[in-house]
């Protein structure tokens, strides 16, 4: 069980190099963004995909040092929030000082219900992980989404001068209005 | 030509897309060649329209005549409305040599005894099929062909697919069908569609099969392109094996469109944590539907994407191998509860 913990600091980082893993139960964002996620030019980005933690034993050799882990969850499914609540035990403490962070897509469709919203930014909140919004449908969704992914991960790599993945978490983190669990009368 | 016969033709134009006229009347054959000429079909419709209901007045033509048309638009543009599948029983000896002049007369005769007044038309089409189209009236009122029911069997074949039947009219269809294909009973075969093609090729199993031994071993990943070197999957065996299940609960071919399932549940309710229902003697009755506009496609991609989980579960694996799309699920007398069981009827 203590194996299958994924740790940040295991593995020694390569050169100019930043390593990104996507959860996403569904399986259907994750390629679009790795895609582009790819065709950074000033870094190497390496990407790995994966459905649920914990990740596969026989990769371990093979895998290189995550940097960021991305907790892609699709707002219409509640299989996709209880999945990635459920991965997050496989993850060493250690992440939640900035290297982790959700993506939700789907936010605006209508079928959301609200509480829905309001549980994936409580477990952010609750984690001091940043809770970012992406639009899948589009390319420019993709491209933006990527964009901000790679904002963090550079600087969850150690790639950027003078900043740290905590000192970033500290701006960027979820923090919860104090009335969220008031009923609104908008 | 009276005015029913006039309201006829005027509906029957109006259904047959401006594009598909000219074809139209040309294999109706009715037509001769100066006539067809003198039609323009670059004009509106509704002038096309007096145009012909002026050739149908001089020719002195009738309702007749008319639903030959009818039935030429309809066998080449089938997909409109529901199509409901059946399927004959019991046949006696001589089922397989019913031919078509045979099964003309007698159903024609068969029909006509138990309803007084019914118009009925019979065409084979080139694919072994055999069209019925029937004009229903009862025993005061003529035929009525605005509405009409139309019937596509396959001689030889145990199947028929039925679109726009009323429940009167029903047993009287099963009977005269029965009869006249020396059968001795036809029941429900619980598939239906929008696509006669479809339900035909699933019943009838003309399409590309699933066989389970087809794919002893992980399938070449053809839906997962390996697009760069810097991405790598951590979970890729989980893709493979799921496209594997899902190919063979679904097959890789084409898939004939069906756009509905209907399962309906008469199932007792089970769950730990609610005592109340659980503890009720009458099973809990609920219909569940799953709609799209490929059906099939749309399940074997929820399996092959791990939308749904896999093993593909039976209830739904059934549709294609079954070649149904509505089941009644019954609890499975003392068995545990994960066991659901699709019965027969």
């Amino acid at each position: 069980m203590k194996m299958s913990l994924l740790k940040p600091f295991s593995k020694l980082p390569g050169l100019n190099t930043a390593n990104i893993l996507l959860v996403e139960s569904e399986e259907q964002f994750q390629q679009n963004l790795a895609d582009t996620l790819v065709e950074e030019t000033a870094v190497t980005v390496n990407v790995r995909l994966a459905k649920s933690l914990p990740l596969p034993m026989e990769n371990e050799e093979s895998r290189p040092r995550i940097d960021l882990v991305v907790f892609i969850i699709n707002l219409t499914s509640e299989l996709s929030f209880r999945s990635a609540e459920a991965s997050l035990k496989y993850l060493d403490p250690g992440y939640f000082l900035g290297k982790v962070c959700f993506m939700v897509t789907n936010a605006r469709n209508a079928s959301v219900p609200t509480e829905r919203l309001d549980a994936v930014r409580k477990l952010a909140a609750s984690l001091h992980c940043p809770l970012l919004f992406a639009e899948d449908q589009t390319p420019d969704g993709v491209t933006n989404a990527a964009e901000r992914l790679l904002t963090i991960l550079k600087v969850a790599a150690g790639l950027v001068p003078m900043a740290t993945a905590l000192y970033l978490s500290n701006l960027t983190r979820c923090t919860l209005p104090p009335d969220i669990d008031q009923p609104s009368f908008d | 030509m009276d005015n029913s016969t006039r309201r006829l033709l005027q509906r029957l134009m109006r259904r047959i897309p401006t594009p598909l006229l000219k074809t139209t009347l040309e294999k109706w054959g009715r037509l001769t060649v100066a006539q067809r000429q003198s039609m323009d079909f670059t004009q509106p419709k509704w002038a096309v329209t007096e145009k012909l209901l002026a050739i149908c007045e001089e020719n002195e033509w009738t309702a007749k005549q008319i639903t030959e048309l009818e039935m030429i638009y309809i066998i080449d543009n089938p997909n409109q409305g529901m199509w409901y599948a059946f399927q004959l029983m019991d046949p006696e000896d001589d089922a397989h040599s019913v031919e078509l002049m045979q099964f003309k007369e007698q159903f024609k005769s068969h029909l006509s005894e138990l309803v007084r007044h019914v118009s009925v038309k019979i065409k084979k089409h080139t694919d072994e099929a055999v069209w019925i189209r029937i004009a229903w009236g009862d025993s005061l009122s003529r035929p009525n062909h605005l509405k009409p029911t139309y019937v596509v069997h396959y001689l030889q074949t145990p199947y028929v697919f039925v679109t726009s039947l009323t429940s009167k009219q029903k047993p009287l269809l099963s009977q005269a069908l029965v009869l006249s294909t020396r059968y001795h009973a036809i029941k429900d075969a619980n598939l239906s569609g929008r696509k006669l093609t479809a339900i035909r090729d699933l019943l009838m199993r003309q399409y590309q099969q699933a066989f389970p031994t087809k794919y002893p071993s992980p399938l070449a990943e053809k839906n997962h392109t390996v697009s760069n070197p810097r991405i790598e999957r951590e979970q890729a065996g989980l893709i493979a094996n799921r496209l594997q299940m899902a190919c063979e609960a679904f097959g890789d071919g084409m898939l004939p469109q069906l756009q509905s399932a209907v399962y309906k549940l008469e199932t007792k309710f089970k769950d730990h944590t609610n005592k109340t229902m659980t503890e009720r003697d009458e099973p809990f009755k609920c219909v569940v539907k799953f709609a799209s506009t490929n059906l099939l496609e749309s399940l074997r991609h929820c399996a092959s994407s791990g939308i749904a989980s896999t093993p593909v579960t039976p209830l739904l694996s059934s549709i294609p191998l079954k070649g149904r799309n509505y089941f009644v699920i019954t609890d499975n007398g003392p068995s545990p509860p994960s066991q659901m069981h699709a019965s027969q009827n």
